[in-house]
């Protein structure tokens, strides 16, 4: 209660953005509340079923038989309608998820190579916080709209049959909805802090697990043990309160509903003895008064259905706030500069390079003036911006100050070289399928006798003559059975495949013994000659044999 | 060696623990659904009789005794709300205390299972698993309440039926039995589709990890579009699978419905014979009984899902080692005696592990943390063979600065006291110092209190090496082992932590051993070991 406005702003644009997602899911959506409308319907069918059969009951069986049968198809009719709106809840559900995955893979591709989050995160953004909208597309969306609709259904049925009754569920509504003014708001405000809580809780069990060879290294099992029956005896404890305040909103439903069908129950039963203390317009017989009893339960039936739904609410609440964050991050450069035909001259003046709630700069007011087809090495410690301003040539780093100029076009206009950049980086892509498929990624039309001189070219020629299908041998999905330099040569092999003019290498030679470095360097030098190439390295001994060696501080 | 069960060992110690609790949320789950089928029941009764009085006259009706029956749907109204409340508060309490217990446990289980067990599981993937499992474990707990109110519900219909006749109770329980049955087919028929979708997302994730992690080649090939386009072929196979386990679950919705139709109108049916009210009764109070059992009926649709989460966790609980016998404890600072390579390492030795890649050098290690089986005869530790040696009796002898090293998603400080918990402010400084790592962390807001976010992420990777040697470097043990310390750092740097690491190695008498494939660290080392030479030769011939 002690900000209520930032929060009230950040749920008003967790909704937009959840119902924005929301909207993916196309006509399903509408489906799946018209289907629970229909089962509204239904419901008043059964009710009419009931009273109609009871009243017909006096006749004998004969007379009774069509009400019953009547029963029978509304409430198998209510099943069908459940069942297909569940169907077209799932199926709209399928939709959002699928598009709402491929934003969230755009994006995450797109984030500055700075501000990435690990992997490890990404993967759990895309693909469980993704899964988490499942719920609240399927159940949740559809029961908040049926639950404003079909209780007028119900309450407009019962006002044919009884106008009073009606009049006395529509009563029960007014303190229904001020008891969930009141309570309803605190409560979901806990209950999702405790949904956040206890996410915690799970994410810090998840990180010792992860954590668990350096715990048991460092022999903190039983410490790490304690800490951890500490939170969750910590967090059991602030649940409760929550809990208790939170069931007080179910319960006040659960009260509301019981006490509308009591109440319709004893004025329909004092209206047929005629025993009422005032007088009323109306005068019940038992077919109609049957009805209003058997439909009253149907009154707040879809509010509780809503009730039930409310954990996927906070679930997709939750994720909405964590994939938004990710969003935020992506940057699309404004556009991509056209190919430039041959090795261009490249000038960094004064460029800064911050992202946005870092304490210092990854780069500060670097200048570089490197001539055409020159080789340059960015020697440095870690943290010194080497790959950060290959990066930044690709658009994967904010220019925050100065400008790079490649042959007289400016980054800041083009937003990245992209086009006219191959690239090799210390953990190349390597995807299921041919060792040929696998270079060619960088230009999938290259014909066969140009992929397979790239890769002798990067020397992978000895590595291919072992093995029987050469270039079509298939790698499988971790790209077994390739060594760390073979996994590098065929990142070669597809750079220089691509006819680029710019030629970057991140940590080329890193993570590989001397023996297969000393293999590794006269083949990049070759595959650099006719380009700027640029390479952040550590290796003093890839570094001596550029052109010229620039020191980052 | 398995041990099946455990978690069920577990999980009945804490149901016994919470019985009390356990007992009030079944009973108020009874209370709940017997009151449900009474209180429609009653009305119906109420409704129909008073309609029969009251067309028969005002002196039967003034006759009429109103005055239970509608003070009993008073009754009934607040007895179900309020038993709901306890239900909720009391089965949710039994549940978080269960819990609050069994996630410690099970992290005990899995630090006592053997290494190799904890390894595979320390993947992001497996322990997201392992959490949900947790999760599906506890939601169990907060749904034993719903065996009470079936059980609550066919009790109270039965007897309410019986008063309209045999008959109608027989069809009504013959329809509830049915829709049970129906409802425990269709959870068995769909756990097929649950557990593609669990493969479906293993597959999704693993495709995502590949191409996200090159994010910076993708865009100079302007792969992006097709890397979306792979991963969207994945994530649309997820969704299909999602979408069929979700769209399944619709079935219950029109077995429930089915079976209310069929009872009710069965009811009411075959009370014919009886007076109007009790025919009433007998079919607001069928269609009731189905529905206090449909929150049991839903609960058998997770039952999949639960059963492979418990068969998880029970591989995880039944792994835990038999403790070895206790041996005479090894000296303060054991000799390492190695058969490959062949050495024999006294205490306060330096030496170097040198080899090609992939030759073993980090199992080396790992091995001698007691974190890899080893076979007898391969390594011994003061005299002892390390495959007979218990697990803490090897670590205590050893500080690890790992190569790629986990952080814990916390600060600094809590990761330095990792290794040492009762180490004092200068220590922790002196730590950061000797890994050149001071100047960053002071400059971090907060210091030694930084959050460092999920595993270090912000530290640099060549930040997070060094961090993880300073935790070592706090470790009060007479070997360190330390893989690649100098790794990524820039030539100045990684001078400076190699003279620290000598004055500090002379001043402590520790011994280390360091794995390297970088000239620089081989100056500290008075010996070095070349690991590999013949797995090279085999390569070379071949």
């Amino acid at each position: 209660m002690s900000q209520p406005a930032p929060d009230k702003q950040r749920n008003a644009r967790r909704q937009a953005w959840l119902k924005e997602a929301a909207r993916a899911g196309g006509r399903w959506n509408g489906l799946a509340t018209g289907l629970l409308l229909l089962d509204g319907v239904a419901a008043i069918g059964f009710a009419g079923a009931l009273a109609g059969g009871l009243g017909a009951l006096e006749g004998g069986m004969a007379a009774a038989w069509p009400w019953l049968a009547l029963g029978v198809v509304s409430a198998a009719g209510r099943g069908a309608c459940a069942t297909l709106s569940a169907r077209a809840g799932a199926e709209a559900a399928r939709r959002v998820k699928t598009a709402l995955r491929r934003r969230i893979t755009v994006a995450s591709l797109a984030i500055p190579a700075g501000e990435r989050p690990p992997v490890g995160s990404l993967m759990a953004s895309a693909v469980d916080e993704v899964e988490a909208l499942d719920g609240y597309v399927a159940r949740f969306l559809p029961a908040r709209r049926a639950a404003g609709l079909v209780p007028f259904l119900v309450l407009g049925a019962t006002a044919v049959a009884s106008p009073l009754s009606a009049g006395i569920l529509a009563a029960t509504l007014v303190p229904f909805i001020l008891a969930m003014a009141l309570a309803g708001g605190a409560a979901a405000d806990q209950a999702r802090r405790q949904f956040e809580a206890l996410s915690r809780l799970s994410a810090l069990f998840a990180d010792r697990v992860r954590s668990l060879p350096a715990v048991l290294a460092f022999q903190a099992e039983a410490a790490e043990t304690r800490r951890l029956s500490g939170a969750a005896e910590e967090l059991r404890g602030r649940t409760m309160g929550v809990l208790r305040l939170a069931f007080l909103s179910s319960g006040a439903l659960e009260f509301f509903a019981a006490l509308s069908v009591a109440l319709v129950a004893v004025y329909a039963g004092f209206n047929l003895l005629g025993l009422l203390p005032f007088p009323v317009p109306e005068s019940l017989t038992l077919g109609p008064a049957f009805f209003v009893l058997a439909l009253a339960p149907e009154f707040y039936a879809p509010m509780r259905r809503l009730a039930a739904a409310y954990h996927d609410k906070q679930a997709a609440e939750t994720a909405a706030d964590r994939l938004e964050a990710l969003e935020a991050l992506a940057r699309s450069p404004a556009a991509l500069a056209r190919p430039i035909p041959r090795a261009p001259a490249i000038r960094f003046r004064g460029v800064t390079i911050r992202y946005p709630g870092e304490d210092r700069a990854a780069v500060d007011n670097f200048g570089l003036e490197i001539g055409p087809g020159e080789v340059v090495a960015l020697l440095g410690p870690s943290g010194s911006g080497k790959t950060t301003l290959l990066n930044l040539l690709l658009g994967l780093a904010p220019l925050t100050g100065g400008e790079v100029l490649v042959d007289g076009l400016l980054l800041s206009e083009a937003g990245s070289f992209a086009p006219s950049i191959a690239w090799m980086g210390q953990a190349p892509l390597i995807v299921p399928g041919s060792i040929a498929a696998n270079v060619a990624l960088s230009r999938q039309d290259a014909p066969a006798h140009e992929i397979a001189e790239a890769a002798e070219r990067a020397g992978l020629g000895r590595m291919l003559r072992e093995r029987p299908e050469g270039l079509d041998s298939v790698l499988d999905e971790r790209g077994g059975g390739l060594s760390g330099g073979e996994r590098r040569r065929i990142a070669l092999a597809r750079a220089l495949l691509k006819d680029a003019p710019i030629l970057l290498l991140d940590e080329p030679t890193a993570h590989l013994d001397a023996e297969a470095e000393a293999a590794m360097i006269p083949v990049i030098l070759d595959g650099a000659r006719g380009r700027t190439t640029l390479i952040a390295t550590h290796s003093p001994r890839l570094a001596a044999r550029a052109d010229r060696i620039v020191r980052l501080a | 060696m398995s041990n099946p069960g455990r978690l069920k060992d577990l999980v009945a110690a804490e149901r016994a623990r919470q019985r009390g609790r356990l007992l009030i949320a079944g009973i108020a789950a009874a209370v709940v659904t017997a009151a449900s089928v009474a209180l429609l029941g009653l009305s119906g009764w109420f409704i129909t009789g008073a309609a029969l009085a009251g067309a028969a006259g005002a002196a039967s009706a003034q006759g009429f005794n109103y005055m239970l029956p509608s003070a009993g749907i008073r009754l009934l109204t607040i007895l179900r709300t309020g038993s709901r409340y306890a239900e909720r508060l009391a089965g949710h309490d039994a549940a978080l205390r269960a819990l609050a217990r069994i996630r410690p446990a099970l992290f005990a289980g899995l630090a006592a299972a053997p290494p190799a067990t904890a390894m595979a599981l320390s993947t992001g993937e497996a322990s997201a698993r392992l959490v949900q499992d947790v999760n599906a474990v506890e939601a169990r707990f907060v749904r034993l309440s719903g065996a009470w109110g079936m059980m609550a519900s066919i009790a109270t219909g039965t007897a309410l039926l019986l008063l309209a006749g045999p008959m109608p109770a027989l069809a009504a329980l013959a329809v509830t039995g049915t829709y049970l049955l129906v409802a425990d087919r269709l959870a068995t028929l769909l756990q097929a589709p649950g557990r593609e979708a669990q493969r479906a997302a293993g597959r999704l994730k693993e495709d995502f990890a590949t191409l996200a992690g090159a994010a910076s080649e993708l865009r100079a090939y302007g792969l992006e579009g097709w890397a979306a386009e792979r991963i969207g072929a994945r994530s649309a196979e997820l969704a299909e699978a999602q979408r069929r386990v979700t769209g399944g679950a619709g079935w219950f919705e029109l077995a429930q419905g089915v079976a209310t139709g069929l009872a009710a109108m069965g009811a009411m049916a075959l009370s014919a014979e009886q007076s109007l009210p009790i025919a009433a009764m007998a079919a607001l109070g069928a269609a009731m009984m189905v529905d206090g059992v449909a929150g049991f009926a839903r609960g058998l649709e997770r039952r999949g899902t639960l059963r492979e989460a418990e068969a998880r966790l029970d591989a995880i609980l039944g792994m835990a080692e038999p403790p070895r016998p206790a041996r005479p404890a090894l000296a303060d600072a054991p000799v390492i005696r190695l058969a490959e390579p062949d050495a024999l390492l006294r205490p306060g030795m330096v030496a170097a592990i040198t080899g090609p890649s992939g030759c073993g050098k980090t199992t080396l290690l790992e091995t001698l943390l007691a974190l890899r089986p080893v076979e007898p005869g391969r390594i011994s530790l003061g005299g002892a063979d390390i495959a007979a040696l218990p697990p803490e009796a090897a670590r205590r002898c050893f500080a690890h600065a790992a190569q790629d090293a986990a952080l814990l998603a916390g600060t600094v400080r809590e990761n330095l006291l990792l290794a040492s918990p009762d180490a004092t402010e200068a220590e922790l400084w002196d730590a950061l110092r000797d890994a050149a790592l001071d100047a960053r962390v002071l400059a971090l807001p907060g210091g030694l209190d930084a959050w460092l976010g999920e595993n270090g992420a912000r530290l640099s990777g060549g930040e997070r090496r060094r961090l993880v040697l300073a935790r070592a470097l706090l470790r009060p043990a007479p070997w360190l082992l330390l893989d690649e310390p100098t790794e990524g750092l820039d030539a100045a740097t990684e001078i400076r932590v190699l003279e620290r690491l000598r004055a500090r190695l002379a001043a402590t008498g520790q011994g280390a051993l360091i794995v390297t494939h970088r000239a620089a660290p081989l100056a500290l080392c008075g010996r070095v070991l070349e690991m590999g030479g013949e797995r090279r030769v085999a390569a070379l011939a071949a």
